[in-house]
């Protein structure tokens, strides 16, 4: 009796957990942003930018927002290391997409970079969320300007949004996040992956 | 004499008794590694019990090699080794397309332990200098890594006889454990 008074009581009360993953080409700032969102999320200080080297593996960061649990693996975006990234695709909730704005000459490779994952059936109905980095340098391209560039007309089965944000500084991250748990919360992706998981319990 | 590596691991674990397992295979270079890091005087153990540990001590950060793969009778006795491990340092004989799948089984395995379930995994894809060695992203595939996702890993190409590749692997370990919060 009690198991199942407290079984129900976790079903209840716990925190709903996600699983993000990040990705991007190299050098677009995906573990920046990870140690950034620790910093921002948690009482825990993130790396500093400058102690940050190239990501061969898998990075993971766990934080509390908005009343969830995030999950975050930031994988390396490096041509070679690309080739592993869809084997999480199966149990992310949402993508993170990182794009290095102020590097012009690498918006073709980003996006189809960026193509590629969408087209991916594993991620079928998985919100995305793109993030315009290094807005704190002088020439970046604004979120418009990146998000008509990429025009994804993919995108309008998935939800998406692009925001502007310095992985540097902070800003623009949290109104991205805010907007990613929402959207998970509510995706059908969410109900799908928990019926998986239920499946497997039982 | 080991003047980058105390840079990198003092103060790390504070006081705490820490222990750092390098494993693999046999002939994967381990100890060679551990002779390139100059960590300190390796120290060459054979218990009773027939299973060869190398023991190097520095400050509180206890490194110890062994090799994996082998008799299955010894296995248990691995246990002892395995309380406050915060790391494992993986170590693959890139060229050895032959038993680069005995490497996989054994390194699931190992990872498999309850009591090294905490512990964030650095891989050495070791012996780059060989002509056929596979690279980073081939190692990764045959070891299947991507398995791994409730802990830290990253890989690195290394060359324990030219010493190519170590110390970056290091600073990635010594970032990881001090960035890891929870």
């Amino acid at each position: 009796m009690f198991s199942l008074l407290y079984g129900l009581w976790k079903y209840l009360f716990s925190k709903a957990e996600f699983h993000v993953l990040i990705l991007g080409i190299d050098k677009a700032g995906k573990t920046t942003l990870l140690e950034k969102l620790k910093t921002l999320y948690s009482d825990f200080e993130g790396l500093p930018p400058d102690r940050i080297v190239p990501t061969v593996g898998l990075n993971i960061g766990r934080i509390e927002a908005y009343k969830s649990k995030l999950i975050f693996w930031d994988l390396g975006g490096q041509l070679g290391l690309r080739t592993i990234w869809e084997k999480y695709f199966e149990e992310a909730h949402a993508v993170l997409y990182v794009i290095d704005a102020a590097n012009q000459a690498r918006f073709e490779d980003a996006k189809s970079a960026l193509e590629k994952v969408l087209r991916h059936e594993e991620l079928k109905g998985a919100p995305i969320l793109i993030f315009a980095n290094k807005q704190d340098v002088e020439d970046a391209s604004s979120a418009e300007e990146i998000s008509r560039y990429l025009d994804l007309k993919e995108l309008n089965e998935q939800l998406s949004m692009v925001q502007g944000v310095s992985a540097h500084d902070g800003t623009g991250i949290k109104e991205g996040i805010m907007w990613l748990v929402d959207a998970m919360k509510t995706s059908k992706r969410t109900e799908l992956l928990r019926q998986r998981v239920d499946a497997v319990v039982r | 004499m080991g003047m980058l590596f105390s840079r990198l691991f003092s103060s790390l674990f504070g006081d705490r008794e820490a222990r750092i397992l390098v494993l693999g295979l046999d002939n994967a270079g381990k100890t060679t590694i551990l002779y390139r890091l100059q960590v300190g005087e390796v120290v060459s153990t054979i218990p009773t019990i027939g299973f060869n540990v190398e023991t190097v001590q520095y400050n509180n950060i206890k490194f110890q090699v062994w090799d994996l793969g082998g008799q299955t009778s010894i296995r248990p006795y691995w246990r002892c080794y395995f309380p406050n491990t915060q790391a494992v340092i993986y170590v693959v004989d890139s060229a050895d397309k032959e038993r680069i799948g005995t490497a996989k089984e054994e390194f699931h395995a190992i990872l498999e332990e309850e009591e090294l379930k905490d512990a964030v995994v650095l891989i050495y894809a070791n012996k780059q200098d060989l002509p056929d060695a596979l690279d980073d992203a081939a190692v990764t595939e045959a070891l299947n890594l991507h398995k791994i996702k409730s802990r830290q890993w990253a890989i690195f190409k290394t060359s324990a006889i030219k010493g190519e590749g170590l110390f970056e692997g290091l600073d990635w370990l010594s970032d990881t454990l001090k960035s890891r919060g929870r």
